[in-house]
């Protein structure tokens, strides 16, 4: 077996089949793409080539893209461009072969196995869900290198291309016909007879130009201009709208096509390779890069060590507790097909979470994520109870009620009496301690935390938190019912806030101590907005609501002291009990219907809290890093606690957790590339001008003197 | 007739319902079949049954809704149980959620089933309204005509007069034999045993009363799981809507009457309600409901169906519970409690009267003597259809439901459930608590 394969058969059509040996997938490796090259020169010159098929032999997927740790290993432009350049030339020399070409796409066709496929004449799709066809390439911070930006315009016009390649969007096979990436959209079990109809069709006299005026025109924007200025206007706007301009990547594919995309491909091609080579070295690619590796290594994670067994499947799981978040996370059980029993202390309560997680599926069903049917399926499954019927066939059960460990602890004798040994029991807790809420239990190796972030249905993280005797197979189904649930679950060891309040809670609390320094509310959050930051510290505190923020940040001050101390105004304002936030309509800010200002009452009280006369005037970079460094310094301990196995996990947890910006690559990501022991060094002055807050943690110490970094 | 004397009885494990509400109130958006997997739902959850064990679903249902072909399939499926569980749809009118659970018992007892998911659903609030004869025809020659001048032509042919709709709901209550609605043939008893207006009256007010004093007490809380209404879930129902608390005897009086205009003595006030409802119980045999550590709710001794006239279809319990006692020796005076399906309040007494009729019994059943007095003590306890609602294809569960609830609180051991039958057939089930 070979990695490419030629056969030719009677009639003339040759068959290129690529089956990349001791892989399960098909990358364009450089090693494949000189393989190709020889292939294509031979066919070049074989005058008995009548056409030419484009196949995978691996099932689900065509070509998955070009080999990322090849473009992880570029460091300088200059190897960039010679990258780049050579995949143009081979792809180029397909182009050019002297026969028509079709390629059979059944599977994954992304990136560098988009851009070979463009090359041919025409391509046909099947209808499998596997088959996803896009340029994904931006959100590795890079764009198209082989030709991609170049060809897809053109093919499908500029502005279905933009939106292509901007996004990084990947389309399933009927999408990618309707959108003209592809010829045709056909059923699975049929795609070679399509396939060979189509050759047929190709093969006989004037097939080709029949074929391909068969496709949509492209529209009047299109050919002049003021149309494709206009477009690309539109584009950048939303662009910039959209990444607040921290991520160059689209900017710098939109500045590409917009410059080539009426002259000559040739020329395209070169200005395309020298974007791409300028965006592989930077350190955002790298950033992004890193995730991504993080993202499929957390894909295969299963919490614990290989050697415990699988559980078996949750069937059905029972919520207690229909607050927002109960009924989120009865959403998101439902929505793949888990039968929830959720329970509350009166029907009132349990039809407001049903109203939750209704809206959720009603939303999908407005975009068209899911039909009318399969909603009221999915919500047919969420039945609700004020008693313990129904937990005897719970796998599982989760609690979700208020955090108080008294009634916890009630409500967790209460479902062990109520179900059997085998059933596992969680807590939604965001800060009480695993440990103690299982201590009256007299089976605590079923006990554990699963924190869900809210809204549940578009926070991507679980902490899944095993107390002092959970057995390793209660994390085991754990983790397997979150990634079932679509969530990422990262295990994070027993502590007070584990890991995102107790990371997340200081930069909240350090923005009140800012405002008592002087500091004006809006410079705070608009200081960490321009970080990357998806809201500033005193606008989530507002979404979060203050009285809630208040009790994590007491849970954290009793357990760590202290360097997490509650700030006094933040129980100032909740015993004033109208500045909650945003539930109140107003905290930090006044909400108003459309937009929100700086809340005057809440500044009154700042000034009367803090009457701050001292010269101490924090500039905007004392800002940033105050918000920044305080978060940083926490991940260190957190890591140096090994309350996360690795650094990768605990970025990749802030981004899921908290939206941290994913351009940053993460807190210790950020901490490696601004230089450990200029961070040791940094810390110490903020601690010496403020409060032992910011005293550098040991570990941070100690990789400054040992010149280590948190990532290899 | 069949020997009965081997068979073993029936569980019914457990057994619960909606709350009844008038159509057009609060399940008004909730079609037959999502109304009808509610109660499924909740009984698997309650009897903690794994549904991979279920062998067949078998739903009661009137008036079949289009969108939902064998409603009893797509409420099973609605429900969560497995695609597997074969699932069928039983019409016997009024009788359909006892059918359901006779002919789950026979399954059972064929050996064919082990363990049966039975019950009862109506929405009479999505019952449609039809196009006419002459609209259809007209929408049919539309459909068929190809060329433009036949169109014009065809559209020419439109009347107003035939927008006039069929009120399905209407056509489905009147007898498609004797021609009557159902309420005639209320009339029709209501000659025949002299019972007068005010006697009605008097029945139906005491029907809201039994009924107003069982949501209060509670009791009816027990076989009920509360519905949040779908689908914007602003609201729980959490008990049935019908009864008026505060009925008088006056504004009963004050109707008029409503199928005999002229001469007639049943009102709505005296008629069942118009309602939507759904409930399921869960059947298998005794040895194996004991096996599986089930404690039942109680057990379907024996049943019997029979026919009589379209006419006089309210009488089809004296009928169907004379052939009951033909299948299984029992006297009157071993039930303690009696469920009549209140139909009309002429259509009961009607039944109260000739039970206690020797003449009755000699003219019509073949017998030499009386079947038996009813004890108006012990009979529709809890209010009946007249006040609680009467969602036809789920009365027959209810009734079944709801009279084992009942013997439970009374320490009684045997009940009679009897319906009477649209089309002139009638219905009556032996049950037992222990």
């Amino acid at each position: 077996m070979q990695d490419i394969t030629v056969s030719r058969a009677d009639n003339g059509v040759a068959t290129l089949t690529f089956d990349l040996q001791g892989e399960k997938v098909n990358k364009l490796t450089g090693e494949v793409l000189k393989k190709l090259e020889s292939v294509i020169d031979q066919l070049a010159v074989d005058t008995r080539v009548k056409a030419l098929v484009l196949k995978s032999a691996k099932p689900g997927i065509f070509i998955a893209g070009a080999d990322i740790s090849e473009i992880d290993s570029i460091t300088d432009e200059k190897d960039g461009v010679v990258k780049a350049e050579f995949g143009q030339a081979i792809i180029n020399k397909l182009e050019r072969l002297p026969f028509p070409k079709l390629a059979v796409i059944d599977g994954a066709c992304l990136g560098g196995g988009l851009e070979l496929v463009l090359a041919c004449d025409f391509r046909l799709a099947s209808d499998s869900k596997k088959t996803l066809i896009g340029l994904p390439e931006v959100n590795l911070g890079i764009i198209p290198g082989f030709g991609g930006t170049q060809r897809l315009p053109r093919l499908v016009g500029l502005q279905v291309g933009l939106e292509l390649i901007l996004a990084g969007k990947t389309l399933k096979g009927a999408q990618a016909h309707r959108k003209g990436v592809v010829d045709k959209c056909v059923p699975q079990a049929f795609i070679n007879d399509e396939a060979e109809k189509f050759v047929s069709a190709m093969l006989s006299t004037g097939g080709v130009d029949a074929l391909k005026r068969k496709r949509k025109k492209r529209g009047a924007m299109d050919r002049f201009w003021p149309g494709t200025s206009l477009v690309c206007w539109v584009a950048k706007k939303q662009l910039i709208k959209k990444t607040q301009g921290h991520y160059p990547a689209p900017l710098a594919a939109l500045k590409v096509i917009r410059k080539t995309y009426q002259g000559n491909i040739t020329k395209g091609l070169k200005v395309e390779a020298k974007a791409f080579s300028e965006l592989v070295p930077t350190t955002i690619s790298k950033n992004l890069v890193q995730l991504f590796y993080t993202h499929e290594s957390l894909k295969k994670y299963t919490g614990v060590s290989s050697d415990i067994a699988v559980p078996s499947q949750v069937r059905q799981a029972s919520v207690v507790g229909a607050g927002l978040m109960g009924g989120g996370i009865a959403w998101a059980l439902s929505n793949k097909g888990i039968a929830v029993r959720l329970k509350d202390i009166q029907w009132g309560a349990i039809a407001k979470g049903l109203e939750s997680a209704a809206e959720v599926f009603y939303k999908g069903v407005k975009r068209r994520k899911l039909s009318r049917v399969e909603a009221g399926l999915k919500l047919g499954l969420i039945s609700g109870a004020t008693d313990f019927s129904g937990f005897q066939s719970s796998n599982i059960v989760i609690e979700a009620i208020p955090e108080n460990m008294g009634l916890k602890k009630k409500i967790f004798q209460e479902m062990e009496s109520n179900c059997p040994e085998a059933t596992i029991i969680a807590s939604n807790t965001s800060a009480l301690s695993i440990s103690e809420m299982a201590s009256d239990l007299r089976h605590p190796d079923r006990f554990i935390g699963m924190h869900f972030f809210s809204p549940v249905h578009r926070m991507p993280l679980v902490e899944v938190i095993p107390g002092e005797k959970t057995s390793p197979e209660t994390i085991a189904a754990t983790v397997q019912l979150a990634k079932r649930m679509g969530k990422t679950p990262i295990v994070i060891q027993n502590c007070p806030g584990f890991l995102i309040n107790r990371i997340l809670l200081p930069y909240v609390s350090e923005a009140v101590y800012l405002l008592g320094d002087g500091a004006t509310i809006q410079t705070i959050d608009s200081i960490a907005v321009k970080f990357g930051m998806p809201l500033g510290p005193l606008a989530l505190a507002d979404e979060v609501g203050l009285d809630v923020g208040i009790k994590v940040t007491q849970i954290l001050e009793q357990g760590y002291g202290d360097r997490m101390k509650s700030p006094p105004l933040f129980k100032k304002v909740v015993e004033d009990k109208e500045l909650l936030g945003k539930k109140t309509n107003e905290g930090f800010y006044r909400y108003m219907d459309k937009h929100k200002v700086p809340s005057e009452k809440m500044m009154r009280l700042i000034k009367s809290e803090s009457p701050n006369n001292s010269s101490y005037k924090p500039t905007t970079d004392v800002i940033r890093d105050r918000l920044i460094l305080i978060m940083v310094n926490e991940a260190a301990r957190c890591l140096e606690e090994g309350i996360v196995e690795k650094a990768e996990y605990l970025d990749m947890a802030m981004i899921m957790g908290t939206g941290f910006p994913p351009f940053r690559g993460g807190l210790l990501r950020y901490a490696d590339q601004q230089g450990i022991s200029g961070i040791v060094e940094r810390l110490q002055q903020l601690a010496d001008i403020t409060s032992n807050r910011f005293k550098p943690a040991s570990i941070l110490i100690e990789m400054a003197r040992l010149n280590q970094t948190f990532y290899k | 007739m069949m020997d009965n004397m081997n068979k073993e009885r029936i569980a019914i494990v457990d057994g619960i319902r909606t709350p009844m509400a008038k159509s057009g109130t609060d399940f008004a958006s909730i079609e037959a079949d999502d109304l009808g997997a509610i109660p499924v739902r909740e009984l698997l959850a309650r009897t903690n049954l794994n549904p991979n064990e279920i062998d067949e679903v078998i739903i009661g249902n009137v008036a079949q809704p289009a969108h939902a072909a064998n409603v009893g399939r797509v409420i099973s499926l609605k429900a969560g149980v497995p695609k597997h569980v074969h699932g069928i749809t039983v019409h016997r009118n009024c009788a359909s959620g006892m059918e359901s659970i006779s002919s789950g018992m026979n399954r059972i007892h064929l050996g064919e089933s082990n363990i049966v998911l039975a019950g009862g659903v109506e929405s009479m609030s999505n019952i449609p309204l039809l196009y006419n004869k002459s609209m259809t025809a007209w929408f049919y020659n539309m459909f068929k005509a190809r060329t433009t001048s036949k169109k014009i032509k065809n559209l020419l042919r439109f009347r107003l007069k035939m927008l006039k709709p069929i009120i399905g709901l209407e056509v489905g209550l009147t007898d498609p034999v004797c021609g009557m609605m159902m309420g005639m043939t209320a009339e029709n008893l209501a000659r025949e045993f002299h019972i007068t207006r005010e006697e009605q009256d008097q029945f139906a007010l005491l029907s809201h009363q039994k009924a107003a004093a069982a949501i209060e007490s509670g009791r009816l809380a027990e076989e009920i799981v509360s519905v949040p209404v779908p689908p914007k879930y602003k609201k729980v129902m959490e008990a049935d809507n019908g009864p008026r608390m505060n009925q008088t005897i006056e504004a009963l009086a004050k109707l008029r009457p409503y199928f005999d205009r002229k001469n007639g003595t049943v009102t709505v006030g005296t008629s069942s309600q118009v309602t939507d409802g759904a409930a399921s119980v869960l059947l298998m045999k005794e040895s194996q409901a004991k096996a599986m550590g089930y404690t039942p709710l109680g057990y379907i001794k024996n049943y019997a169906y029979a026919g009589c006239e379209p006419s006089r279809m309210g009488l089809g319990p004296i009928y169907a519970t004379a052939k009951l006692m033909e299948k299984e020796a029992f006297s009157m005076s071993d039930v303690g409690l009696v469920e009549i399906n209140e139909a009309f309040a002429a259509q009961v007494i009607a039944n109260v009267e000739a039970f206690d009729s020797d003449k009755f019994a000699q003219k019509y059943l073949n017998r030499s003597t009386k079947i038996g007095a009813i004890d108006p003590a012990i009979l529709n306890v809890n209010g009946g259809a007249l006040s609680l609602g009467h969602p036809l294809g789920m009365t027959g569960t209810r009734l079944i439901i709801t009279i084992l609830k009942e013997m439970h609180r009374r320490s009684i051991s045997t009940g009679l459930a009897s319906l009477c039958i649209g089309g002139g057939q009638g219905a009556a089930f032996l049950v037992e608590a222990q």
